[in-house]
């Protein structure tokens, strides 16, 4: 190679990389070299060093003559590509890890340098080998074409600036490195060097199946993520707890129970009366419910061996709670006394409220914490609340019909029979219920959060707060406060007598779905976009877990009644349980095929139900798999969890689930008439 | 580059004012049109997903607009979804169905049906993990698919317990037709209608939910009655029927079926009187056998070699009466000739030798014993005889003394026959394969057992076998050099010929076909 010519590239290198000190450093240089070899000093050893080194000549002329050759890259990646399908069968799957990350970079790196025809046709040459696992992260980097969209785009932003972490075991690594030097693939392992970091660990390698890693991308994720879960959390449930006082009084009932034996009776029936009406069907509710009774006795006594077994710890709040009234604590004692206990050998009942002639319309369903109110929240911005009880008075005609419901007993709004809530006006997202079901929340597209009180069926404050539509809105287990998520990407804490929020949580990174208390109140839990979950405390609005492993956005969160453990479900299907102080995945629940919109523990938490887009109530044994994981962390990545029933309805997508204190499973949806 | 053709770019500039804009900034533009129609949709998708739906609709558009702050698109609001239209001569070119409509028709139309107003219906998914079977639930149908899947997955859980609610249904029309073939097949009374049943067996339609029923009874029925052989007869009759309707899906109740007819096959002992013809029903029973092998074995693999397992230790075992014998005989001849090739022929030698001295009317004092012997005999020749015809038929032509010849080759086959027959009594008229079993063994019954100097019968093969054998053995020399000239390729079946011939003398000459025995005589 010429030296003037190689000097050209030098500084045409430099000028182009911005190193416009050193450039002039080398002309300088060159110019004194020049005048050296002018008068025949011998002093500039140095330049001839590298002009006769082959090996440097080689590198510089690579570096030179192709900077903006856009083949490089797929010529790079293909290479590097084929030679890790090549590879040892042992080692494969690590080092086919490495390829995402490199692939998306040189397609990154193509857009940006301008060549937007060669970056498309190099992503849909190669977009296959991914598409499996990284189906939705593709979907969201193919519409990168142009330099400004890396700009843009917060995804494609936080992928450029963060390194991926990958853990590749030491032979793996090794050879990966010694491929890239034989082939002095420098393209390549420059994108390596640059946006990968390497956790390089002794012994062999992994298997491929259970490394959460492998899923997500965003590097500077995970770092937080390990960092912030390495937090204290208070799991345990609260001190002076109504359970609490249920086995305290219930380890005094039990002796006089003989004796008031009687009257008690009395007393369950009258509740089963009550409850029989709420639920809208009399004859076989009452029946059902006078198994319950029966099955009582044995369920207290099972629940004093099993309280004693593993008591949860107990915490203080840290938030002031309501006062809550006499009245509302006796029914809720009586509701727990008369809980049926679930296992995987005994099922709940389900009872299923199908919405019928929504016209498309329905967003969002919710059930009172005792299944007699109902409400849905519709696209036409109304809210429309049922009560069951009434209608149960009513008469049972309604069961049959979807057409004569106007015929019905007239209620309180003329001749409707539910109550009609206007306000909103936009979508409405959410509704949830206060605990004694005496108000009502609405979240809605127009980012207000509304209070309805069921008794007044007023509307009582509109809460202003969110700059864009509120996905989802909760109040929290003891009423009072609430939390509420957006597409703002922030989830708040509210109080009922505050217009402004309490607490702002930001930090997922796309919209924040869905909201969920912990039941012993200082925690929320957030579902996002962004496929993971966090964990954060409510009263210092501090991240404390961030839960990763979904593959798709997080429709639904439940917290088990122990406060140990949480599921939560995506828009794939899939359900996970984490443990909350690891913020691991005890394990995924494959079984859905669509659209995870509900989920909900039992009482005593030992069953989980979801409710899904594929029309189908699934329940899932929680005891055993978290039993099971413990004997079997070691050996074991049997799917742990198992699906007990599926309840298919005729052609209903479930919109809501919740088991009321006393254990019956309570289902809303809207029933959509199959295409034909 | 863009999925965005630069050419819509443009279309789409016309249709806004914009009459300048330059190829450039079209191709320019393009890339950022799919970025913006990509953002869109995906806010678009979050939208449909917090409406609790899975079809994207123009509202969620729209909302996905109000998001970026952007006006929506007018005009799509309308409840169902957006019908587009391939525009002819254009394959990727699409647009809206929109039809004119004239304004008098709006409003002299009457006015439409009010909608419904929005209700709740409620009812039990489940009671206490039981769905119900009411209307409000997806149909019994739906729900046995994933009873099944439960199923599969106890094995991995050994707690859980099924409670399905699958009932039974049996209409009273069903439930008196079974009571009346029972009675029937219990009878025995009245042969004609027994047929008239069978024939209704055979074809009629909408018996599928009494098969179960009809595999119990059988089974039953044939445990409980081994010495009623016309019921038997009846039963095995039933159960060809039953196999041969062609509505009814048998397979899942084989099991069940097929013990009791191999017991019909190959028991000691079927019917308490000597005047019971068992060898027929035997028969019957070996084609049976065959039937149902042949029509499941392609889909039970094991099942045939189960069979043939069977019947072959049968076969074996000299313990064994000599009528089960015949009956493993029987019943491995119907299943082809291949079986018998492979499973009989080779233990042919020495089992002969175990029956000669049964044969033989002198030391075997016992006629009956003597008279099963000769059957078993009989049968075996028969079975070694179809297989070394069926042998020799899959050989080429030779080329053979007159085409004439060659064209009555089957008439001479019969033309023979009645000049055998007296040599060999046993079922000549088999030669015609597709003739049904039971018709080959009216002669023998009335040849044998009518001719009352029984041992001289028995006799006098005796003697022609012992004689032939010396005769046959310089005969066979020559018969040898033959097979071995023409048959060069399978020397195998050559040697099975001439081991037969030897075994049996003439008397498997009727099975040789017409052509290559005019080679031999």
């Amino acid at each position: 190679m010429d030296p003037e010519q190689l000097d050209e590239f030098v500084m045409g290198y430099l000028k182009k990389k911005g190193f416009n000190g050193a450039a002039k450093q080398l002309q300088e240089a060159l110019h004194n070299n020049n005048n050296n070899n002018g008068t025949g000093s011998s002093s500039s050893f140095n330049s001839t060093d590298y002009h006769n080194d082959p090996e440097l000549t080689k590198l510089i002329r690579s570096f030179s003559q192709s900077e903006n050759d856009p083949t490089r890259y797929r010529n790079g990646y293909s290479n590097l590509r084929s030679w890790a399908y090549n590879s040892l069968d042992l080692y494969k799957h690590e080092l086919l890890r490495v390829m995402y990350p490199v692939f998306i970079h040189c397609y990154m790196d193509l857009v940006g340098k301008g060549h937007t025809q060669e970056a498309r046709a190099f992503f849909n040459s190669f977009r296959k080998d991914h598409e499996m696992i990284h189906l939705r992260d593709l979907q969201k980097l193919e519409g990168v074409l142009v330099p400004s969209h890396l700009e843009e785009m917060e995804f494609a932003r936080s992928l450029r600036q963060s390194k991926v972490n990958i853990k590749i075991c030491q032979y793996s690594y090794d050879l990966l490195l010694q491929y890239l030097h034989r082939t002095e693939s420098t393209l390549m392992l420059g994108i390596i060097n640059e946006h990968i970091n390497f956790q390089v660990y002794s012994g062999q390698p992994n298997s491929s199946s259970d490394d959460i890693d492998a899923v997500t991308i965003v590097g500077s994720f995970q770092e937080t993520a390990d960092h912030v879960n390495q937090k204290e959390i208070q799991w345990g449930l609260l001190e002076d707890s109504l359970e609490d006082r249920l086995e305290k009084t219930g380890s005094l009932l039990t002796d006089s129970e003989k004796g008031q034996g009687e009257s008690k009776d009395g007393d369950v029936d009258d509740s089963n009366k009550k409850r029989s009406t709420e639920i809208g069907k009399q004859g076989s509710s009452l029946k059902k419910l006078k198994k319950d009774k029966a099955g009582n006795a044995t369920a207290k006594v099972a629940r004093q061996e099993t309280s004693t077994v593993s008591p949860a710890p107990r915490v203080k709040s840290e938030l002031a709670l309501p006062v809550m009234s006499t009245d509302v604590e006796e029914s809720i004692l009586e509701d727990l006394r008369n809980r049926v206990q679930l296992s995987s050998v005994a099922m709940p009942s389900v009872s299923f409220y199908t919405f019928v002639n929504t016209h498309n319309g329905l967003n969002c369903a919710s059930i009172s914490h005792d299944g007699s109110l109902v409400a849905g929240g519709f696209s036409d911005s109304s809210i429309k609340v049922w009560d069951m009880a009434k209608i149960g008075q009513a008469g049972s005609g309604t069961l049959q019909g979807e057409s004569d419901t106007n015929d019905q007993v007239a209620g309180p709004n003329g001749r409707r029979n539910y109550t009609l809530l206007l306000g909103h006006s936009g979508p409405v997202y959410s509704a949830t219920f206060s605990p004694p079901g005496d108000f009502l929340l609405s979240s809605s597209a127009d980012t207000t959060i509304r209070l309805w009180s069921t008794q007044l069926n007023a509307n009582l404050v509109c809460y202003k707060g969110h700059n864009y539509p509120v996905w989802d809105v909760q109040f929290s287990p003891f009423g009072h406060y609430f939390a509420s998520c957006s597409h703002d990407r922030t989830a708040r804490i509210w109080s009922m007598d505050r217009v402004q929020p309490l607490r702002i949580m930001a930090g997922h990174l796309s919209d924040v779905d869905c909201v969920q208390w912990h039941p012993n109140c200082n925690y929320i839990a957030t579902g996002s976009s962004d496929k993971t979950v966090r964990l954060w405390d409510v009263q210092t609005g501090e991240c404390v877990r961030i839960f990763i492993g979904h593959r798709s956005m997080v429709l639904s969160l439940a917290m088990s009644p122990d406060g140990r453990y949480m599921a939560s479900g995506d828009e794939d299907g899939t359900i996970m349980m984490w443990d909350l102080s690891t913020a691991r995945c005890i394990t995924p629940l494959m079984g859905h095929n669509s659209c995870v919109w509900s989920l909900s523990y039992s009482g005593e938490g030992s069953l989980l139900a979801s409710g899904s887009a594929d029309c189908t109530v699934k329940l899932w044994d929680v005891t055993s798999s978290t039993k099971l994981t413990k004997a079997e962390e070691k050996n074991g990545n049997s799917n742990r969890l198992r699906s007990l029933r599926t309840f298919p309805t005729k052609s209903t997508p479930v919109h809501a689930l919740r088991f009321s204190r006393r254990n019956l499973l309570f289902a809303a949806g809207a029933l959509s008439k199959p295409t034909s | 580059m863009s999925i965005v053709p630069k050419e819509t770019i443009e279309v789409i500039a016309q249709s806004i004012g914009i009459t300048n804009l330059s190829p450039e900034a079209a191709l320019m533009l393009a890339p950022d049109v799919e970025y913006r129609v990509r953002e869109i949709m995906q806010e678009a998708i979050k939208c449909m997903r917090h409406s609790k739906r899975t079809t994207l609709t123009a509202s969620d558009v729209d909302g996905a607009l109000n998001l970026r702050n952007l006006e929506p698109i007018y005009g799509f609001a309308s409840g169902g979804p957006i019908r587009f239209r391939k525009a002819i001569g254009h394959r990727d070119l699409f647009y809206t169905d929109d039809r004119e409509v004239d304004f008098k028709d709006v409003i002299e139309a009457p006015l439409p049906k009010a909608p419904l107003d929005t209700d709740i219906v409620c009812h039990w998914l489940a009671i206490e993990g039981v769905q119900p079977a009411i209307p409000e639930n997806a149909p019994l149908e739906v729900i046995r698919a994933p009873a099944e899947n439960q199923i599969y997955q106890q094995k991995d859980g050994p707690l859980i317990d099924i409670r399905l609610p699958v009932k039974h249904v049996l209409s009273k029309e069903l439930q008196l037709y079974f009571q009346k073939i029972a009675e029937l097949t219990m009878s025995k009374s009245n042969p004609s209608l027994f047929k008239e049943a069978l024939v209704s067996l055979a074809s009629d339609s909408g018996l599928h939910p009494l098969v179960p029923y009809f595999t119990n009874f059988v089974a039953d029925e044939v445990s409980r009655g081994l010495n009623d052989f016309l019921l038997l007869s009846n039963l095995m009759h039933v159960v060809r029927s039953l196999l041969q309707n062609p509505h009814i899906h048998i397979e899942p109740y084989l099991h069940q079926l097929m013990p009791s007819v191999v017991t019909c096959l190959v028991s000691r002992k079927l019917g308490n009187r000597f005047a019971d013809n068992h060898w027929e029903l035997r028969d019957f029973t070996a084609n049976l056998v065959a039937l149902i092998c042949k029509r499941f074995g392609n889909t039970y693999i094991t099942l045939q070699s189960r069979l043939t397992k069977t019947l072959v230790n049968a076969l074996l075992d000299p313990k064994k009466a000599l009528t089960q014998h015949y009956g493993a005989i029987q019943g491995l001849a119907a299943l082809g000739h291949n079986v018998v090739r492979l499973l009989v022929l080779p233990n042919l030698e020495p089992y002969l030798s175990l029956l000669e001295p049964e044969l033989d009317a002198e030391k075997q004092k016992n006629q009956m014993k003597s008279y099963e012997a000769w059957r078993v005999y009989g049968a075996l020749l028969r079975a070694a005889g179809l297989c070394i015809h069926d042998r020799l038929k899959i050989f080429p032509y030779l080329p053979s003394p007159s085409p004439s010849f060659l064209n009555k080759g089957k008439g001479k086959i019969i033309s023979t026959e009645p000049n055998k027959r007296k040599l060999s009594v046993d079922s000549s008229s088999a030669m015609q394969v597709d003739k049904p079993m039971g018709d080959d063994n009216p002669p023998q019954n009335s040849v044998q057992p009518s001719s009352s100097g029984q041992a001289s019968d028995g006799n006098a093969p005796e003697s022609r076998n012992a004689k032939e054998k010396e005769g046959s053995k310089g005969r066979a020399i020559t018969m040898k050099a033959i097979l071995d000239q023409v048959w060069k390729n399978d020397l195998d079946s050559g040697r099975l010929l001439v081991k037969l011939h030897q075994l049996y003398g003439d008397r498997i000459l009727p099975f040789i076909p017409s052509t290559e025995m005019s080679l031999f005589l």
